[in-house]
């Protein structure tokens, strides 16, 4: 079927979403020929996706369970606008059943799996258990159905063998993931992890799954659409990750390499996991992959990535007109054999955090934003200069993506993409991403999940240049100096102001 | 413009670095021709040294400087020659740091202060659990020292820059 210019896939389409994956969504829309609508909550009134789409409207207060979490207000909106689909992005309502079973209720078209997709992959048990039968490899260890209490857990723990993770069944991403090398540590740990898992998910059923070492974390990106055809379209190494928050990504994996039978394979594993659970639109399966190549399955996210701009830049497909095709009802217009991976792929994510206070939220105003460009480069971003860095929602403030032939060359870009980059105002993580480039066993490719350890940076394998303490002393000094001057010259100029004395004497001469 | 001598400590490393004018500086005793240019209200600038440019960003610390520069921070501690001499009078022969006041790096809910006025704590302890943008941050001391007050309880609300507690 090949689109007809005339006659849009949708007549309007609602991004239930904000920041730069709500940017990015509307950008392909709008080449798609396709009116985009925004939605806004208190805090994003001046965000780009506001200033960028053709309509906006706002959703309620600035905390996202007022606002980007209220279904029944963005389907509202939708009804009211006109919209016949909804792209949710990430995070928020992109995987909840019951969101997409709204959507199709009103008539709208969720652009993403049915709803019965993304509750088989939502509760993560439930999706071992349907891989598992389809054939493919799941993490040992895990059991516990259901809301297991401390004591059960406890109990079972010593069966699956430390180390073990806890990890919350509502939700991903990290928050509220804890490592357990211990029985005497769990009790506590158990403690922290219900309640981080509570207030970030409204859930704190948790459960235990066995922790392998040295693992690598590697994913695999899918596309299904409504005629039962199902390709994958390589990997992602996703392994550089702080607190289980993937902080860089590139494609294809160093470690799979040239290993084109493990990747196909793998490839082939994926696409059945998404015909378990009759997968429609885009999604992701990662798996840990050990020293010895075995690969696990670890979950399904049944929705677009964070980082799937690597894929694209190595497939040359546009993952969300993909997505926009899908759900307006379209055949893939490729094979599995069409897909070629062309080149080396990485993403560094630039969050407003302190690499040197123990990655610590920053927040205020942007400043000033000098963004990379040239070659090979591409910024994912919803901030500007002048934009306000809220508490409200995640830290990432954009997603730089270079392109190039190999690894080495794709690392040499990456680092002359991260020197033109300067955000003032706030601090950045781009000094960690610098350290991480520079350092040997990233450059080797010698990496896994625990690579990062907790707020430390990555050791930088450059010999400093000895000239740096001496500039930084410089800098200092200067600024010293500066602020001096600067005082000394507003205080002279208070002297040289008569028009003080002039007040006094008039003060004198009234009370006269 | 009279020239102005400053002692600048980066880590064990000493500098000093006279400022004969705008664009010449002496440092350790040699030569230097400079230029530098900062940017309104901002902490970055643009330093170049003889030819060489540079471009530290320099935020005010704890009495100090944090030196931001080529992707990597130092801290860099500046007095002049007054200082200098008032503090080698009374003795002191090493630029100390002083009380660390723990500020709120951010917006957010306390969650937990797992220690107390009074007690001991080694450089790297968890001072103060923060909840903020969706994570839990753990604030952890800077350096060795002891509490000598908690101006925060858990659930409060607390702002950017707000006193926590002070380290002495």
């Amino acid at each position: 079927m090949s689109p007809n210019p005339d006659k849009p896939m949708f007549k309007k389409i609602l991004i239930a979403n904000r920041g730069e994956i709500a940017v990015r969504i509307i950008r392909s829309c709008r080449e798609l020929n396709i009116p985009t609508v925004a939605v806004y909550s208190d805090a994003d009134r001046h965000s780009l996706h506001v200033r960028y789409a053709d309509e906006a409207y706002r959703l309620g207060p600035s905390k996202a369970s007022e606002s980007y979490l209220r279904s029944d207000k963005i389907l509202e909106i939708a009804q009211k606008c006109g919209a016949d689909a909804i792209h949710p992005g990430y995070g928020f309502l992109a995987e909840r059943a019951d969101f997409s079973q709204a959507c199709e209720d009103q008539g709208i078209r969720f652009i993403g799996p049915k709803p019965s997709s993304i509750a088989a992959m939502g509760d993560k048990q439930v999706a071992r258990d349907t891989v598992a039968k389809a054939g493919v490899p799941v993490v040992p260890g895990t059991e516990g159905q259901g809301d297991l209490s401390d004591k059960m857990l406890l109990k079972i723990a010593p069966e699956i063998g430390f180390p073990l993770l806890i990890k919350p069944s509502a939700g991903g991403g990290g928050k509220g993931m804890r490592e357990v090398t211990s029985i005497d540590e769990m009790p506590g740990l158990l403690t922290a992890s219900r309640r981080e898992a509570e207030s970030s998910f409204g859930d704190g059923n948790i459960y235990l799954e066995k922790l392998i070492r040295d693992a690598r974390h590697i994913e695999i990106q899918v596309l299904a659409d409504q005629h039962g055809n199902v390709i994958h379209l390589g990997e992602r190494e996703c392994s550089i990750q702080r607190r289980h928050q993937k902080l860089l990504e590139e494609a294809p994996s160093p470690f799979i390499g040239d290993d084109q039978a493990l990747r196909d394979k793998m490839g082939e594993v994926a696409v059945q996991a998404a015909r378990a659970v009759d997968y429609i639109n885009a999604g992701t399966i990662e798996f840990l992959v050990d020293e010895d190549k075995n690969y696990y399955f670890l979950e399904m996210n049944t929705r677009l990535q964070v980082e799937h701009p690597v894929t694209e830049a190595v497939t040359g497909i546009d993952i969300v007109k993909e997505q926009i095709r899908i759900a307006a009802g379209e055949p893939l217009s490729l094979e599995q054999e069409d897909i070629v991976l062309q080149g080396w792929a990485m993403e560094c994510r630039i969050n407003a955090e302190d690499p040197f206070r123990g990655f610590l939220p920053s927040t205020g105003v942007i400043t000033q934003s000098i963004i990379p460009a040239g070659p090979g480069i591409r910024i994912d971003t919803g901030v500007y200069a002048g934009y306000e860095i809220s508490p409200y929602y995640d830290a990432l403030i954009s997603k730089l993506i270079v392109h190039e032939e190999t690894r080495g060359e794709t690392i040499s870009r990456m680092k002359r993409a991260l020197d033109e980059y300067r955000v003032l105002g706030i601090r950045t993580n781009i000094p960690f991403h610098q350290a991480l480039l520079d350092n040997p066993d990233f450059l080797s490719g010698n990496f896994n999940t625990q690579f990062i350890q907790g707020g430390t940076m990555p050791e930088n394998g450059n010999q400093m240049d000895p000239a740096l303490p001496e500039i930084a002393a410089l800098a200092a000094v200067l600024a010293t100096y500066k602020y001096t001057q600067q005082s000394a010259v507003s205080m002279l100029r208070g002297k040289r102001d008569i028009s003080n004395w002039k007040m006094a004497s008039r003060w004198e001469r009234t009370k006269e | 413009m009279s020239n102005e001598i400053y002692f600048a400590q980066v880590g064990d490393r000493e500098y000093q670095i006279e400022i004969l004018s705008e664009t010449k500086v002496v440092i350790n005793g040699t030569s230097h021709d400079i230029d530098f240019q900062t940017l309104k209200k901002e902490a970055s600038c643009s330093l170049l040294v003889d030819g060489k440019s540079f471009e530290p960003s320099t935020y005010q610390e704890n009495g100090g400087w944090e030196i931001l520069l080529k992707g990597r921070r130092f801290n860099v501690l500046v007095e002049d020659e007054r200082e200098r001499q008032l503090r080698l009078a009374a003795g002191q022969t090493s630029l100390q740091e002083g009380r660390f006041i723990l500020q709120s790096p951010m917006p957010g809910l306390v969650i937990d202060i797992p220690i107390k006025e009074g007690d001991e704590v080694e450089k790297g302890d968890v001072l103060v659990i923060l909840e903020s943008m969706k994570m839990q941050n753990e604030l952890t001391a800077p350096r060795a020292g002891i509490v000598t007050r908690i101006q925060a309880e858990i659930n409060d609300n607390v702002e950017r820059k707000q006193t926590l507690l002070i380290l002495e």
